[in-house]
């Protein structure tokens, strides 16, 4: 049987070796390889050996079998080359052709992003209106007319005719939210507690506009509202949050900070991301200070809190009944930091060597 | 506010350094955004919330920095100015006369006479240039000096030109001006509140002084000023005027009013120190009653709002080493009388924040709430948002956000009405002056920033609200697509390349429909002015119009300065949702074969295609699958003014497979409809 198998190898790559074109070589094919071929008759015999020769034989036809298809191959690409035929072969370095897919906006894939894993926690996406007024905007989110906790909600005014100068201020005047919170306030007093939202949407705020400043951004808003939520929820809630979007490797830290709408109230930052806080305010050289977080080794992401029993009180809840965690985040400051974005005008000049990177 | 770790040393032993100090104060709540390093010296720049005025004072930080690291106040002294070993005033002449007590409820003078004004010494010009500001001369920079440390801003006038040496705080007149230490003349009107002498202002009250009555190295006699004015008052002073001081943004924050005479003694006593002079007599239109705030403090609520127990004696200790006073105690709860000077504790809420701060938030462990949310997805018309990006990404366009706002120029520039658009009444520019009507102007706004950036074959979309205002002022927005095509249509390197056409975007939308479940859409000739008027339509569902598609206007493309052609569609998508249904419902395919025929006709050109499509429709009826165009020519071959139309029909019947006779039948119909009803030739 060995002896067999060698003089079909010989006589095979002897063979094949000696044909000059395609055809004579799948005629080689067809002897060999076929389905009525030497070597396909090879394995058919096998069943006559004795069973304890059987593998190694089996071993020998597959590797003649190798043997003959590579031979034929390597023919049958000689034969070709050499303009033996006329199969015209193809450049397959050329490129494929098929047109580029557009990009999502790199602001709609945050959203999208923010909101997935929020759906995942349990919570439900909600929508309000960028048109607003005072009430909602300021009043029902416990900031007063007039007080210095406006400071820091600039806004635009809605002129419903020319006004010449300042006028004395009055209630329900229209502007353009200046945060995504007042959909807080629109949707407590249309729902009952137990729930859980987020609230994604376009806010404006008259800004001077540099590479950090926008006048027009967007904003994620969170409320969970039920008999029992509580500030250590906030914490799990946002953790959880931080660590899908930034990675689980980030440290989180709560500070305290004030917002009129939420008490107690705090600011989250996460370890910077660039320099996980190593260039941090130890790093004594302020050269090597870090660029993303100068220096301070964390980076702020949101501002958060209780929702404050004052808004409860403004949408009809009884305070003593119910208790709520609220949070927000500027959705380009999420992407600059995710991205390394480095001005956030780019989000809104549209060039496609910005987008097509998303 | 900026603070100097020297200087916060004089009023509590600091034993940590700068570093350190800064993140104990950031992580109680007195963010440190930065420290400067300074000749032996560390300045924290600290950003001080809005409900804390008691920290815009050196006493007010250092009292937060005792409460944390368990050290005591020290506060400055104002020993010897009242009571045993003062110094006695000589009585004089001077008057002072509130005429709004709402406004002002509390004003003080106090009269220096003699004094000699110069140059402060070293120790007060380093502590200054600290702050942040310019020395001036010894008695500005004390009641500069006395601000900072106590919070209290304070005023001195040359009592010499205070005519009739008369102080009356009333409202200004219409008309009247103040030339202001700064040098700047400014209009008042009946809402400010100002510091007049018998004849003119000569302060704007809790803003600025006059320029008329500063101190300078001429004056001999002083009045100096500490008083607590109505917080709305400033604010609304300083924001008309657009003057913010050191005083005004403490006024309108409110100051502590029960210290308004212990800065009063502590600034005469520096001044008696370091410029000499006698003391004068002392006004105060009198002392305010307070009611004294009890609040009560649940434990079980401290504990279900924080999610951590805190013990009760861990919660006495931290506020009361915040100021508040005891008055009470049960098991479950807790009585306290908050001090003066933190207004911004009212209730309850208000302590437990305090708590849960000196405790910190990072000793409260986290936690999952337990809501059951039943409807915890998109809301249905993001999930379309979504789908559409979807569909447009896969097809190559690429999803842009331009402004909401922008100018009328560029409005005009696009050619599209602003009779209804939304004025904003304060922009900060004329690029923010109304808001957009339509998208059209963003689209054309970001394809000429990538035309001259040299990317030239272009496909966008824009998802997002436009606004109107509907009748006279009801505000309306809504939710809008556009769509923008130019410069060459995709094809490799296979054929010559072409540019794209307004079929095209055509095949987009159609492409986008057809995904979204939308059927029936049909297009109808419009005029837009923002369109050519060789090609722009409608874009109807159902026969409801719910955007408009077309080429853009030559003229508004040079306005743009946009040399390609560029084809945009714009839907309403409120409308557009009323059509979508992304359900799917399964249909057996056929199980008879269909028949396909062409049909090649010349017809002249004014038949459209709609025409020959509705012709075909009519006549087939309902063994008609489909009737596609594929292939439209005008050449040599075709006479002049006529167009060659070739059609595929595909005939099929669900029941039965179709005999040929059968299709034969139809199909001459449909040859012969064609015939009569357009004037078509069989070619």
């Amino acid at each position: 049987m060995k002896e067999k198998i060698k003089e079909i190898e010989r006589s095979a790559l002897a063979e094949i070796a000696s044909s000059k074109n395609s055809d004579s070589i799948e005629k080689m094919r067809v002897k060999y390889l076929g389905r009525k071929g030497l070597v396909t008759e090879l394995f058919k015999k096998m069943g006559e050996a004795r069973p304890e020769e059987r593998a190694g034989l089996g071993q020998l036809i597959n590797s003649l079998k190798g043997a003959v298809a590579r031979a034929l191959d390597e023919k049958a690409s000689v034969v070709s080359g050499s303009g033996g035929a006329k199969i015209e072969k193809i450049d397959i370095t050329l490129p494929g052709i098929a047109r580029e897919v557009g990009s999502v906006h790199p602001v709609s894939k945050t959203i999208n992003q923010i909101c997935e894993i929020f759906i995942s926690l349990g919570f439900r996406v909600v929508e309000g209106p960028e048109i607003e007024n005072e009430h909602y905007n300021f009043e029902a989110l416990n900031i007063p007319l007039e007080h210095p906790s406006r400071d820091a909600f600039d806004t635009f005014y809605l002129s419903d005719k020319p006004v010449a100068c300042a006028e004395p201020l009055s209630k329900h005047k229209w502007l353009l939210r200046s945060h995504t919170s007042p959909v807080q306030a629109r949707f407590m007093e249309k729902n009952k507690p137990p729930f859980s939202i987020i609230i994604p949407g376009k806010v404006f705020r008259p800004d001077a506009t540099d590479a950090s400043h926008s006048f027009m951004f967007h904003q994620v808003e969170g409320l969970a509202v039920s008999e029992s939520v509580k500030f250590s929820d906030l914490k799990g809630v946002l953790t959880i949050f931080a660590k899908r979007m930034f990675g689980e490797k980030i440290k989180m830290r709560f500070r305290p900070s004030f917002f009129p709408f939420t008490e107690p109230s705090a600011e989250v930052d996460i370890s910077c991301i660039l320099c996980s806080g190593a260039k941090g305010p130890a790093a004594r050289d302020t050269r090597q200070k870090c660029g993303l977080c100068g220096g301070k080794g964390w980076l702020e992401i949101l501002g958060a809190g209780m929702v404050n029993p004052r808004v409860f009180k403004n949408v009809g809840y009884d305070p003593d009944k119910v208790a709520g965690f609220a949070f927000g985040m500027g959705v380009e400051r999420i992407a600059i930091l995710k991205y390394g974005i480095t001005d956030i005008r780019m989000f809104f000049e549209n060039d496609l060597r910005f987008l097509k990177q998303f | 506010m900026r603070v100097s770790y020297n200087w916060l040393r004089d009023y509590v032993d600091i034993n940590i350094s700068a570093q350190k100090l800064a993140q104990v104060l950031t992580m109680a709540g007195l963010t440190v955004d930065s420290i400067e390093k300074r000749l032996g010296d560390s300045v924290l720049d600290i950003e001080i919330t809005s409900n804390r005025p008691d920290w815009l004072s050196y006493i007010g930080i250092a009292r937060e920095v005792a409460a944390i690291t368990g050290k005591k106040l020290k506060m400055p002294s104002a020993a010897g100015i009242r009571g045993e070993g003062a110094r006695q005033g000589a009585r004089g002449k001077v008057t002072v006369k509130v005429e709004d007590k709402k406004l002002c409820p509390r004003y003080t003078a106090r009269i220096i006479r003699n004094v000699k004004v110069g140059a402060s010494p070293g120790w007060l010009k380093k502590k200054i240039e600290a702050a942040g500001l310019r020395p001036v001369n010894n008695i500005v920079d004390i009641t500069n000096f006395c601000l900072f440390e106590t919070g209290e801003p304070m005023h001195a006038f040359d009592l010499d030109n205070l005519s009739g040496s008369a102080v009356i705080i009333r409202k200004a007149a219409k008309g009247e001006k103040i030339i202001a230490i700064d040098g700047a003349e400014r209009l008042l009107d009946e809402s400010m509140l100002v510091i007049a002498d018998s004849a003119l202002p000569a302060a704007i009250a809790g803003v600025m002084g006059g320029l008329k009555t500063e101190v300078g190295n001429q004056t001999k006699d002083i009045l100096l000023e500490a008083a607590y004015f109505d917080p709305i008052s400033i604010r609304r002073t300083s924001r008309l005027l657009a003057l913010s001081t050191e005083s005004s943004y403490r006024f309108e924050r409110k100051v502590d009013i029960d210290n308004i005479q212990y800065a009063s003694d502590r600034a005469a006593r520096l001044i008696l120190e370091i410029a000499g002079g006698e003391m004068g007599e002392f006004i105060d239109t009198g002392k305010i009653r307070h009611d004294k705030r009890a609040i009560s403090l649940r434990y079980e609520r401290l504990n279900k709002v924080t999610g951590v127990d805190i013990p009760p004696s861990k919660t006495r200790s931290i506020l009361t080493s915040l100021g508040a006073r005891v008055k009470s105690l049960s098991r479950s709860a807790l009585k306290l009388e908050a001090p003066f000077f933190r207004h911004d504790l009212q209730s309850e809420i208000d302590l437990i924040e305090e708590v849960a701060r000196v405790y910190g938030y990072g000793n409260i462990p986290e936690t999952i709430p337990q809501i059951v949310e039943k409807g915890a997805r998109l809301p249905f018309d993001m999930a379309v948002d979504n789908k559409i990006r979807e569909i447009l990404t896969s097809l190559g366009l690429s999803e842009i956000i331009t402004y909401s706002l922008l100018s009328k120029p560029l409005l005009l520039k696009a050619k599209i009405s602003d009779a209804d658009v939304i004025e904003i009444k304060n922009p900060l520019s004329a690029e923010q002056e109304v808001m957009r009507p339509s998208s059209i102007a963003g689209m054309l706004n970001s394809i000429r920033h990538n035309i001259n950036r040299k990317t030239k074959s272009l496909r966008l979309f824009e998802l997002g609200n436009v606004y109107f205002k509907e009748g006279a002022d009801v505000f309306k927005e809504k939710r809008n697509l556009s769509m923008g095509v130019t410069g060459l249509e995709f094809t490799g390197w296979t054929d010559k390349s072409r540019g794209v056409t307004l079929f095209d975007l055509k095949g987009v939308v159609e492409t986008l429909f057809l995904s979204l479940g939308v059927v029936e859409f049909s297009t109808r000739e419009v005029k837009d002015d923002t369109f050519s008027p060789a090609a722009c339509s409608s874009i109807e569902v159902k026969g409801e119009p719910l955007g408009i598609i077309g080429e853009i206007d030559p003229e508004v493309l040079d306005n743009f300065d946009i040399k390609d052609r560029v084809y945009i569609a714009e839907i309403d998508c409120e409308k557009l949702l009323g059509f979508v249904s992304l359900e799917k419902q399964f249909k057996e395919p056929p199980k008879y074969p269909s028949v396909v025929r062409d049909i090649s006709i010349v017809v002249d050109k004014n038949i459209s295609n709609g025409q020959v499509i509705s012709s075909i429709k009519e006549t087939a009826g309902r063994i008609l699958k489909d009737a596609q165009l594929i292939d439209r020519y005008r050449g040599v071959q075709i006479p002049d003014g006529k167009t060659g139309l070739t059609y595929r029909l595909e005939y099929q019947d669900l029941k039965r497979t179709l005999l040929d006779l059968d299709v034969q039948e139809v199909h001459f119909r449909v040859v012969r409809a064609l015939e009569n009803n357009l004037g078509a030739c069989l070619r």
